[in-house]
């Protein structure tokens, strides 16, 4: 029974839609965490050097228990963030004939398959066997290495229960934000040194193999805690989230002057705010606002060959949001775009509506990016430029390469590592995206100068936006053309 | 067979089910009626332990079904399409179900066969994921699942609804030739009060998470509901 749970599993993830639906968004993904395994891999061999070159002359053993604890708080943080809750599809085995135990050991169990089980193994096991191998034995690098996994793993349980305990609820930032001020804090304000403190365990692990034994009862102790919980909440109402309408009346007032097309704009902002996926990508884009911060900083940098690259830093800051949402233009709507399809202009007005919150925020961005003349007047200037160059072409361009063969996508999944609707396009369209004001900037601000290019950039995106209504035909057409195909793929019909 | 005592479900203020005392014997099929809203898949929910009770118990064979598991392999269900495994076409499901009843590939073969008519060759040796059927053929899926293994109980949520007119009455005809066969005990939820009168000895009106009519008199049924939903 348990083969065949496990063969199910399987079967659930090779058939996701958001995973056989596009081979090439696989392999990417795929091909990414190999080279990230890879580069842990490379850390990991190196790790020695690594750690002789940041304290020269110390016994890097002894300098490694001592900061270990710092690897578990930044474990504890990914875990936090990445780590996901195994418990979809419950519905659909919890009537059958199946003991929940079994059920909850392989929803477990599966959810321990992951990278993030091997990161540790990966990272330590070269040190353990070059280094303490040497000095302690074979045993007692076997006897240390056990002990850190079993510490990572003992995350990984706790973190489960954890994350299903307090989710969404202040109570569990609370917990995180406690645990890293504890952590890291408390070495840096020189309260105490948590490396210090620990470095003695992870010293008799070398030597004996009682902390082994002691993480290894932890480690039970974690599953079983997790185990206990989640088997005693498998009831739909617990584990289903259901959101709780949080953001009434949240409409933008300024958007209704814009008649239809400014409801469908509201419409569209209140997707976007109740809505985790839409939510992180609105937060990522006010975080991109300090992107400024690691060029505009460096005095080399602001008139070198490397003052090309702020275009580029300024297309990112002022149109972030527009690049990110914007790239899956219509699968935002693919749960109801035969709602559309069904009104009079309403393909149409969707179209226009999203153009005007996608610019409304796009001129946000710009706006909170004024603070930059901190750096120099230059500063303003560029995103001036790149905010007219995305409002003027840039809007029209990433619109026009998402109209290519748009996919569905399910609104109420995660965001992170959530590849539902990204097919090929979404990843080639990268290309023109960064390609695009270069071929606008670069012919100018070589034969001149910098602010000849500027210029042109800035004069370009004023003709866009003079030719706004008629660019935006452009897609509103191709929506129209394609509108049965585009239907039925939303549909899953394909 | 079926015991329900002061079963009641709360969420925060509201009190969504509150059933004092149901008793369902072997063999009856029992009938739910409500309007939207009155409780009745929250009380199958509860009934199959898919939803937690927030006071009283309900016994399946005098054991609580939040206790113990056993009652899970003499009961089956069907309310809505998370039920299935979305990801599997419909003869996997049934394959996958043949392995967790333990029955043989005989006895899969002789419980489809039961369904041929109903199925109308939409369902059986096709190439689709269930998540890709039609509504209706999701809740043929669904039945034919929940009727597999020999159950005593069998739970349906309107499984007339999104079904055609013939099948309708293919399965109406199902259901009676089962009960006719076997002591299996049905637990029909529906809207449709001609069918549901016509298969049912027994129906119960919900209003409001509480039962407000027990009707036992075949003759009279169909009458008294509709009297109660003209209003």
């Amino acid at each position: 029974m348990l083969f065949e749970l496990i063969r199910l599993e399987f079967l659930k993830s090779f058939r996701s839609t958001a995973f056989a639906k596009s081979v090439m968004v696989a392999i990417f993904l795929g091909f990414l965490a190999i080279m990230l395994l890879g580069y842990l891999l490379l850390a990991g061999l190196f790790l020695t050097r690594i750690i002789e070159q940041l304290a020269e002359g110390q016994d890097p053993i002894q300098v490694l228990n001592s900061g270990i604890i710092f690897f578990f708080l930044v474990e504890f943080m990914y875990r936090y963030f990445l780590q996901k809750l195994p418990v979809i599809e419950l519905e659909s085995l919890l009537h059958l004939p199946i003991s929940k135990r079994k059920i909850m050991h392989m929803l477990l169990g599966r959810s321990f398959f992951s990278p993030l089980s091997i990161i540790a193994l990966i990272l330590f096991t070269p040190f353990a066997f070059n280094e303490i191998s040497i000095q302690y034995g074979v045993s007692g690098a076997i006897s240390w290495l056990g002990s850190i996994l079993f510490i990572s793993w003992t995350l990984h349980w706790f973190m489960l229960w954890f994350k299903q305990r307090f989710e969404d609820s202040l109570i569990g930032v609370v917990v995180v934000l406690i645990v890293l001020l504890l952590g890291g804090g408390s070495t840096y304000m020189g309260w105490f040194n948590l490396g210090e403190l620990v470095a003695p365990f992870f010293n008799f692990a070398m030597t004996s193999f009682i902390p082994l034994a002691i993480m290894f009862v932890l480690c039970s102790v974690g599953y079983y805690m997790a185990f206990s919980y989640y088997l005693n909440n498998a009831y739909l109402e617990d584990l289903a989230e259901e959101e709780e309408v949080r953001f009434v009346n949240q409409s933008v007032g300024f958007f209704s002057r814009f008649g239809m097309a400014g409801e469908l704009a509201n419409l569209e902002w209140k997707l976007i705010i109740r809505h985790k996926k839409s939510r992180t990508i609105l937060m990522l884009s006010a975080l991109f606002l300090l992107y400024g911060m690691i060029f505009y900083d460096n005095l080399a940098n602001q008139s070198g060959p490397m003052q090309h690259m702020f275009i580029f830093v300024g297309i990112f800051i002022t149109g972030i949001f527009m690049i990110q949402y914007g790239q899956l233009f219509l699968s935002w709507n693919s749960g109801y775009f035969d709602f559309f399809l069904s009104r009079k202009d309403g393909v149409r007005n969707l179209v226009r509506g999203k153009y005007l919150l996608l610019l409304s925020i796009s001129l946000l961005c710009f706006l909170l990016s004024i603070p930059y003349v901190y750096f120099g007047w230059k500063f303003l200037l560029i995103h001036f430029a790149t905010f007219l160059f995305n409002a003027g072409i840039m809007i029209h361009l990433i619109t026009y390469l998402a109209l290519w063969k748009p996919k569905p996508m399910d609104l109420n999944k995660g965001a992170m590592f959530n590849y539902e609707g990204v097919g090929a396009a979404q990843f080639l369209m990268i290309i023109p995206m960064m390609v695009a004001p270069y071929l606008v900037y670069l012919p100018f601000s070589l034969l001149f100068n910098f602010y000849a290019g500027l210029a042109a950039l800035g004069t370009v995106g004023v003709v866009g936006i003079i030719f706004f209504n008629k660019l935006s035909t452009i897609n509103i057409n191709r929506v129209l053309k394609n509108r049965y195909e585009i239907s039925s793929s939303f549909r899953q019909e394909l | 067979m079926i015991q329900v005592t002061n079963l009641k479900k709360q969420y925060k203020e509201a009190v969504v089910l509150d059933v004092e005392r149901l008793e369902i014997p072997k063999s009856e099929c029992f009938g739910l009626v409500g309007n939207n809203g009155a409780g009745k898949t929250t009380l199958f929910r509860i009934m199959l332990d898919l939803v937690r009770a927030t006071e009283g118990k309900v016994e399946i064979d005098s054991r609580d079904v939040s206790k113990s598991e056993d009652w899970k392999r003499t009961t089956g269900a069907y309310l809505d399409e998370h039920m299935l495994l979305s990801y599997l076409t419909a003869d996997e499901y049934f394959q996958t179900l043949r392995k967790i009843y333990g029955l043989s590939e005989a006895d899969l073969h002789l419980h489809l066969g039961k369904f041929t008519e109903f199925f109308n060759d939409e369902i059986v040796g096709k190439k689709k994921y269930i998540r890709d059927l039609s509504k209706g053929n999701l809740k043929k899926v669904g039945i034919a699942a929940a009727l597999m293994g020999n159950p005593e109980v069998v739970f349906l949520d309107e499984p007339f609804e999104n079904l055609d007119p013939s099948s309708q009455i293919r399965l109406k005809k199902l259901i009676l030739q089962i009960k006719e066969a076997s002591q299996v005990t049905f637990l029909i939820s529906s809207h449709d009060l001609n069918h549901v009168t016509e298969i049912c000895d027994r129906i119960v009106l919900l209003e409001k998470g509480k039962i407000i009519n027990d009707l036992r008199d075949r003759s009279a049924m169909l009458a008294e509901l509709d009297a109660y939903f003209t209003g």
